[in-house]
Protein backbone atom coordinates (compact mmCIF):
# COMPACT_ATOMS: atom_id res chain seq x y z
CA UNK A 1 0.00 0.00 0.00
CA UNK A 2 2.90 2.32 0.82
CA UNK A 3 5.03 1.50 -1.33
CA UNK A 4 2.29 1.83 -4.25
CA UNK A 5 1.87 5.28 -3.25
CA UNK A 6 5.44 5.73 -2.79
CA UNK A 7 5.25 5.15 -6.39
CA UNK A 8 2.53 6.93 -7.91
CA UNK A 9 3.54 10.17 -6.17
CA UNK A 10 6.75 10.11 -7.21
CA UNK A 11 5.12 9.75 -10.84
CA UNK A 12 3.24 11.97 -10.51
CA UNK A 13 5.28 15.30 -8.63
CA UNK A 14 8.52 16.16 -9.20
CA UNK A 15 11.28 16.25 -6.24
CA UNK A 16 8.85 15.01 -3.90
CA UNK A 17 10.68 12.74 -0.76
CA UNK A 18 8.42 10.51 0.99
CA UNK A 19 9.34 8.51 3.81
CA UNK A 20 7.89 6.34 6.64
CA UNK A 21 9.01 7.16 10.28
CA UNK A 22 6.37 4.56 11.76
CA UNK A 23 3.47 2.48 10.41
CA UNK A 24 0.80 3.99 8.90
CA UNK A 25 2.37 7.64 8.88
CA UNK A 26 3.97 8.75 5.36
CA UNK A 27 5.60 12.05 5.64
CA UNK A 28 5.57 14.08 2.58
CA UNK A 29 7.86 16.69 2.23
CA UNK A 30 7.23 19.09 -1.16
CA UNK A 31 8.33 22.51 -2.58
CA UNK A 32 5.79 25.26 -1.83
CA UNK A 33 4.66 25.37 -5.21
CA UNK A 34 3.34 22.16 -5.73
CA UNK A 35 1.92 21.90 -2.11
CA UNK A 36 -2.19 22.45 -3.32
CA UNK A 37 -1.52 20.06 -5.83
CA UNK A 38 -1.18 17.56 -4.10
CA UNK A 39 -3.27 17.82 -1.33
CA UNK A 40 -6.10 18.24 -3.95
CA UNK A 41 -4.56 14.86 -5.32
CA UNK A 42 -4.67 13.46 -1.71
CA UNK A 43 -8.21 14.46 -1.46
CA UNK A 44 -9.24 12.94 -4.47
CA UNK A 45 -7.58 9.42 -3.12
CA UNK A 46 -9.90 9.91 0.19
CA UNK A 47 -7.98 11.50 2.51
CA UNK A 48 -11.07 14.10 3.07
CA UNK A 49 -10.10 15.04 6.64
CA UNK A 50 -7.71 17.72 7.27
CA UNK A 51 -6.64 16.58 11.06
CA UNK A 52 -4.47 19.39 11.62
CA UNK A 53 -2.76 22.38 9.79
CA UNK A 54 1.01 23.43 12.12
CA UNK A 55 3.63 25.80 11.55
CA UNK A 56 6.97 25.55 12.88
CA UNK A 57 9.35 28.49 12.29
CA UNK A 58 12.64 26.92 11.53
CA UNK A 59 14.81 30.11 12.33
CA UNK A 60 18.53 28.39 11.89
CA UNK A 61 17.37 27.55 8.32
CA UNK A 62 14.96 30.72 7.58
CA UNK A 63 12.13 29.05 6.72
CA UNK A 64 8.75 28.29 8.16
CA UNK A 65 7.60 25.04 7.92
CA UNK A 66 3.65 23.79 7.33
CA UNK A 67 2.18 21.05 8.34
CA UNK A 68 -0.85 19.71 7.04
CA UNK A 69 -2.18 16.14 8.74
CA UNK A 70 -4.45 14.31 6.47
CA UNK A 71 -6.57 11.41 7.20
CA UNK A 72 -9.57 9.11 5.81
CA UNK A 73 -12.80 8.29 6.70
CA UNK A 74 -12.98 5.67 4.11
CA UNK A 75 -11.84 1.93 5.57
CA UNK A 76 -9.56 0.42 3.86
CA UNK A 77 -10.44 -1.81 0.71
CA UNK A 78 -7.19 -3.39 0.07
CA UNK A 79 -7.06 -2.82 -3.72
CA UNK A 80 -7.60 0.47 -4.86
CA UNK A 81 -5.07 2.14 -2.61
CA UNK A 82 -7.67 4.40 -0.27
CA UNK A 83 -5.56 4.31 2.57
CA UNK A 84 -8.23 3.91 5.79
CA UNK A 85 -6.00 3.72 8.62
CA UNK A 86 -2.83 5.99 7.13
CA UNK A 87 -1.98 9.38 8.26
CA UNK A 88 -0.41 11.52 5.80
CA UNK A 89 1.88 14.27 7.00
CA UNK A 90 2.54 17.00 4.57
CA UNK A 91 4.89 19.67 4.92
CA UNK A 92 6.20 22.43 3.02
CA UNK A 93 8.60 25.23 3.02
CA UNK A 94 8.25 28.58 2.62
CA UNK A 95 10.79 31.47 2.92
CA UNK A 96 11.12 33.22 6.56
CA UNK A 97 11.65 36.72 5.07
CA UNK A 98 8.41 36.44 2.65
CA UNK A 99 5.82 34.08 4.70
CA UNK A 100 2.79 34.25 2.30
CA UNK A 101 1.10 30.57 1.11
CA UNK A 102 -2.16 29.66 -0.60
CA UNK A 103 -4.96 29.18 1.36
CA UNK A 104 -5.78 25.58 1.21
CA UNK A 105 -10.09 26.84 2.17
CA UNK A 106 -10.88 25.77 -1.49
CA UNK A 107 -10.00 21.99 -0.88
CA UNK A 108 -10.37 21.50 3.28
CA UNK A 109 -12.87 24.21 4.50
CA UNK A 110 -11.84 23.11 7.83
CA UNK A 111 -8.98 24.81 7.16
CA UNK A 112 -10.37 28.71 7.80
CA UNK A 113 -9.74 28.88 11.58
CA UNK A 114 -6.40 27.05 11.42
CA UNK A 115 -5.16 29.39 8.97
CA UNK A 116 -6.25 32.11 11.25
CA UNK A 117 -4.49 31.00 14.05
CA UNK A 118 -1.47 30.83 12.07
CA UNK A 119 -1.64 34.26 10.84
CA UNK A 120 -2.36 35.70 13.89
CA UNK A 121 0.78 33.65 15.78
CA UNK A 122 3.28 33.27 13.19
CA UNK A 123 2.20 35.89 10.54
CA UNK A 124 2.30 34.06 7.81
CA UNK A 125 -0.25 35.34 5.27
CA UNK A 126 -2.19 33.50 3.71
CA UNK A 127 -3.60 34.38 0.04
CA UNK A 128 -7.32 33.45 -0.90
CA UNK A 129 -8.50 33.57 3.22
CA UNK A 130 -11.99 35.61 3.27
CA UNK A 131 -11.15 36.84 6.95
CA UNK A 132 -7.91 36.96 8.30
CA UNK A 133 -8.90 38.77 11.70
CA UNK A 134 -7.43 38.40 15.13
CA UNK A 135 -8.86 34.58 16.50
CA UNK A 136 -7.18 34.56 20.13
CA UNK A 137 -5.03 37.87 21.03
CA UNK A 138 -6.67 40.87 22.54
CA UNK A 139 -3.39 43.07 22.09
CA UNK A 140 -1.02 43.96 19.46
CA UNK A 141 2.42 42.56 19.86
CA UNK A 142 5.35 43.78 17.99
CA UNK A 143 6.33 40.50 16.29
CA UNK A 144 3.82 37.54 16.26
CA UNK A 145 4.31 35.90 19.57
CA UNK A 146 5.12 32.47 17.96
CA UNK A 147 7.95 33.46 16.62
CA UNK A 148 11.17 31.88 17.71
CA UNK A 149 12.88 35.69 17.90
CA UNK A 150 9.98 36.95 19.98
CA UNK A 151 11.59 37.32 23.74
CA UNK A 152 8.49 36.63 25.39
CA UNK A 153 10.77 37.31 28.76
CA UNK A 154 11.67 40.74 27.78
CA UNK A 155 7.51 41.36 26.50
CA UNK A 156 6.73 40.17 29.95
CA UNK A 157 8.48 42.37 31.67
CA UNK A 158 7.71 45.63 29.63
CA UNK A 159 3.60 44.77 29.66
CA UNK A 160 2.83 42.85 32.72
CA UNK A 161 5.67 44.19 34.77
CA UNK A 162 5.22 47.91 34.51
CA UNK A 163 1.84 47.82 35.34
CA UNK A 164 1.67 49.29 38.49
CA UNK A 165 -0.12 47.94 41.99
CA UNK A 166 -3.04 49.27 43.10
CA UNK A 167 -1.76 49.71 47.25
CA UNK A 168 1.70 51.66 46.07
CA UNK A 169 0.43 54.75 45.18
CA UNK A 170 -2.69 55.81 46.99
CA UNK A 171 -0.75 55.24 50.37
CA UNK B 1 -25.02 27.26 63.80
CA UNK B 2 -23.11 28.05 66.72
CA UNK B 3 -25.29 29.15 69.51
CA UNK B 4 -22.63 31.43 70.94
CA UNK B 5 -22.88 33.44 67.74
CA UNK B 6 -26.38 34.57 68.51
CA UNK B 7 -25.41 37.82 69.62
CA UNK B 8 -23.70 38.74 66.64
CA UNK B 9 -27.09 37.71 64.66
CA UNK B 10 -28.49 40.27 66.58
CA UNK B 11 -26.04 42.70 66.33
CA UNK B 12 -25.43 42.52 62.74
CA UNK B 13 -27.84 40.65 61.21
CA UNK B 14 -27.39 41.28 57.37
CA UNK B 15 -23.47 40.90 57.55
CA UNK B 16 -24.19 37.40 59.34
CA UNK B 17 -26.70 36.38 56.70
CA UNK B 18 -24.53 37.06 53.83
CA UNK B 19 -21.14 35.45 55.68
CA UNK B 20 -23.28 32.03 56.01
CA UNK B 21 -24.92 32.34 52.51
CA UNK B 22 -22.36 32.62 50.06
CA UNK B 23 -23.15 31.91 46.31
CA UNK B 24 -20.77 31.41 44.86
CA UNK B 25 -20.00 32.25 40.54
CA UNK B 26 -17.12 30.22 39.27
CA UNK B 27 -15.12 31.28 36.36
CA UNK B 28 -13.73 28.73 34.85
CA UNK B 29 -10.46 30.12 33.63
CA UNK B 30 -8.32 26.98 33.65
CA UNK B 31 -7.76 23.72 35.20
CA UNK B 32 -8.79 24.85 38.64
CA UNK B 33 -12.60 24.30 37.69
CA UNK B 34 -11.59 20.36 37.82
CA UNK B 35 -11.87 21.12 41.63
CA UNK B 36 -15.19 22.30 41.78
CA UNK B 37 -17.37 19.75 40.62
CA UNK B 38 -16.39 17.16 43.68
CA UNK B 39 -16.66 20.48 46.21
CA UNK B 40 -20.01 21.59 45.64
CA UNK B 41 -21.52 17.64 44.71
CA UNK B 42 -22.16 14.95 47.41
CA UNK B 43 -18.41 14.14 48.16
CA UNK B 44 -17.28 16.94 49.84
CA UNK B 45 -20.48 19.05 49.58
CA UNK B 46 -20.00 22.59 49.44
CA UNK B 47 -23.56 23.71 51.27
CA UNK B 48 -22.53 22.67 54.80
CA UNK B 49 -20.58 25.59 54.12
CA UNK B 50 -23.42 27.49 52.82
CA UNK B 51 -21.48 27.87 49.07
CA UNK B 52 -23.64 27.07 46.31
CA UNK B 53 -23.55 27.55 43.09
CA UNK B 54 -25.70 29.95 41.39
CA UNK B 55 -25.93 30.41 37.60
CA UNK B 56 -25.44 34.33 36.74
CA UNK B 57 -22.73 36.83 38.37
CA UNK B 58 -26.27 39.24 39.69
CA UNK B 59 -27.10 36.28 41.99
CA UNK B 60 -23.50 35.81 43.20
CA UNK B 61 -21.63 36.77 45.88
CA UNK B 62 -18.55 35.59 45.75
CA UNK B 63 -16.32 35.07 42.92
CA UNK B 64 -14.44 31.83 42.22
CA UNK B 65 -11.35 32.64 40.30
CA UNK B 66 -10.02 29.38 38.84
CA UNK B 67 -6.77 29.40 36.93
CA UNK B 68 -4.48 30.84 34.60
CA UNK B 69 -6.26 34.68 33.52
CA UNK B 70 -5.02 35.16 30.11
CA UNK B 71 -5.52 38.71 28.54
CA UNK B 72 -9.34 37.36 26.82
CA UNK B 73 -10.47 36.31 29.76
CA UNK B 74 -9.63 39.43 32.30
CA UNK B 75 -12.02 41.45 30.46
CA UNK B 76 -14.85 38.71 31.00
CA UNK B 77 -13.93 38.37 34.59
CA UNK B 78 -13.94 42.09 35.12
CA UNK B 79 -17.42 42.30 33.20
CA UNK B 80 -18.52 39.30 35.68
CA UNK B 81 -16.85 41.10 39.07
CA UNK B 82 -19.02 44.88 37.98
CA UNK B 83 -22.30 43.06 37.59
CA UNK B 84 -22.42 41.36 40.48
CA UNK B 85 -23.88 42.95 43.87
CA UNK B 86 -22.61 44.28 47.11
CA UNK B 87 -20.96 42.68 49.59
CA UNK B 88 -19.20 40.54 47.18
CA UNK B 89 -15.93 38.63 48.18
CA UNK B 90 -13.71 37.45 45.50
CA UNK B 91 -11.11 34.42 46.05
CA UNK B 92 -8.44 33.26 43.75
CA UNK B 93 -7.48 29.91 43.42
CA UNK B 94 -4.24 28.37 42.29
CA UNK B 95 -1.14 30.11 41.97
CA UNK B 96 -1.52 31.15 39.15
CA UNK B 97 -3.64 34.60 40.08
CA UNK B 98 -1.11 35.53 42.68
CA UNK B 99 1.58 35.44 39.94
CA UNK B 100 1.26 34.19 37.17
CA UNK B 101 2.17 30.25 38.49
CA UNK B 102 3.56 28.50 35.44
CA UNK B 103 2.86 30.79 33.23
CA UNK B 104 5.04 33.94 34.37
CA UNK B 105 7.01 34.04 31.26
CA UNK B 106 3.95 33.53 29.11
CA UNK B 107 3.22 36.27 26.82
CA UNK B 108 -0.73 36.27 26.80
CA UNK B 109 -1.48 35.72 30.97
CA UNK B 110 -2.33 38.14 33.67
CA UNK B 111 0.73 37.90 36.21
CA UNK B 112 -0.97 39.54 38.97
CA UNK B 113 -4.61 39.91 39.09
CA UNK B 114 -4.87 41.90 42.17
CA UNK B 115 -4.14 44.40 39.81
CA UNK B 116 -6.98 44.52 37.64
CA UNK B 117 -9.56 43.51 40.62
CA UNK B 118 -9.63 43.80 44.11
CA UNK B 119 -8.62 40.17 45.67
CA UNK B 120 -10.19 39.35 49.59
CA UNK B 121 -8.50 35.49 49.40
CA UNK B 122 -5.55 33.59 47.75
CA UNK B 123 -5.27 29.83 47.60
CA UNK B 124 -1.83 28.82 46.85
CA UNK B 125 -1.27 25.91 45.28
CA UNK B 126 -1.11 24.18 42.10
CA UNK B 127 -3.96 23.03 42.19
CA UNK B 128 -5.15 23.07 45.54
CA UNK B 129 -7.04 20.03 47.05
CA UNK B 130 -10.87 20.85 47.33
CA UNK B 131 -10.23 20.88 51.21
CA UNK B 132 -8.57 24.08 50.59
CA UNK B 133 -11.84 25.51 49.17
CA UNK B 134 -13.47 25.36 52.78
CA UNK B 135 -10.51 26.13 54.26
CA UNK B 136 -10.38 29.44 52.40
CA UNK B 137 -14.56 29.83 53.21
CA UNK B 138 -13.92 29.94 56.85
CA UNK B 139 -11.10 32.13 56.82
CA UNK B 140 -13.17 34.46 54.87
CA UNK B 141 -15.91 34.16 57.34
CA UNK B 142 -13.35 35.68 59.66
CA UNK B 143 -12.31 38.18 57.44
CA UNK B 144 -16.08 39.12 57.13
CA UNK B 145 -16.27 39.15 60.32
CA UNK B 146 -13.16 41.82 60.90
CA UNK B 147 -14.52 43.82 58.02
CA UNK B 148 -11.02 42.94 56.57
CA UNK B 149 -12.64 41.37 53.56
CA UNK B 150 -13.64 44.60 52.07
CA UNK B 151 -12.56 44.41 48.40
CA UNK B 152 -15.88 45.90 46.87
CA UNK B 153 -15.65 48.92 48.71
CA UNK B 154 -11.29 49.10 47.85
CA UNK B 155 -12.51 48.48 43.91
CA UNK B 156 -15.11 52.09 44.60
CA UNK B 157 -12.02 53.85 46.34
CA UNK B 158 -9.41 52.91 43.95
CA UNK B 159 -11.64 52.26 41.03
CA UNK B 160 -9.86 54.92 39.03
CA UNK B 161 -6.52 53.13 39.10
CA UNK B 162 -8.01 49.87 38.48
CA UNK B 163 -9.76 51.24 35.83
CA UNK B 164 -6.62 53.07 34.63
CA UNK B 165 -4.37 49.44 34.77
CA UNK B 166 -7.53 47.59 33.04
CA UNK B 167 -7.03 49.98 30.20
CA UNK B 168 -3.29 49.35 30.19
CA UNK B 169 -3.83 45.67 30.20
CA UNK B 170 -7.12 45.77 27.68
CA UNK B 171 -6.70 48.27 25.39
CA UNK B 172 -9.21 50.63 25.17
CA UNK B 173 -12.15 48.95 27.22
CA UNK B 174 -15.55 49.16 25.46
CA UNK B 175 -18.10 49.95 28.73
CA UNK B 176 -18.36 52.67 30.48
CA UNK B 177 -16.63 53.32 33.75
CA UNK B 178 -18.43 51.64 36.80
CA UNK B 179 -17.78 54.78 38.83
CA UNK B 180 -17.56 58.21 37.96
CA UNK B 181 -14.07 58.94 37.83
CA UNK B 182 -12.48 61.94 36.89
CA UNK B 183 -14.74 65.09 37.59
CA UNK B 184 -13.85 65.77 41.21
CA UNK B 185 -10.58 63.99 41.77
CA UNK B 186 -8.19 66.79 40.22
CA UNK B 187 -4.70 65.37 42.54
CA UNK B 188 -5.97 62.29 44.33
CA UNK B 189 -6.45 58.58 43.02
CA UNK B 190 -9.33 58.27 44.94
CA UNK B 191 -12.10 59.88 46.53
Amino acid sequence: MIEQLKRELEATFKGVSVTSEADRRITVVVDPLQALALLRFFKDRGFSHLALLSAVDLIDKHAFELVYVLTSYVEDTGEDAVPGELILVVKSMIPRDKPTFKSVISIYPNAEPYEREIHELFGIHFDGHPRLTPLFLERQYPIPPFRKDFDTRRYVEDVFGSIPAIGDEEG
Amino acid sequence: MDRNQIAKWFKEPSKMANKYSLHAIYFCTGCGIIEVPPVITARWDAERFGVIPVATPRQANLFLITGYVSVKTLKAIIRTYEQMYEPKYTVAFGSCPINGGMYWDSYNTIKHLDKYIPIDGWIAGCMPRPEAIFVAVTHLWTLIDKGMANGYERYKKYYRAYRRNQELALGKLEWPPLYPIGEHTEGGECD
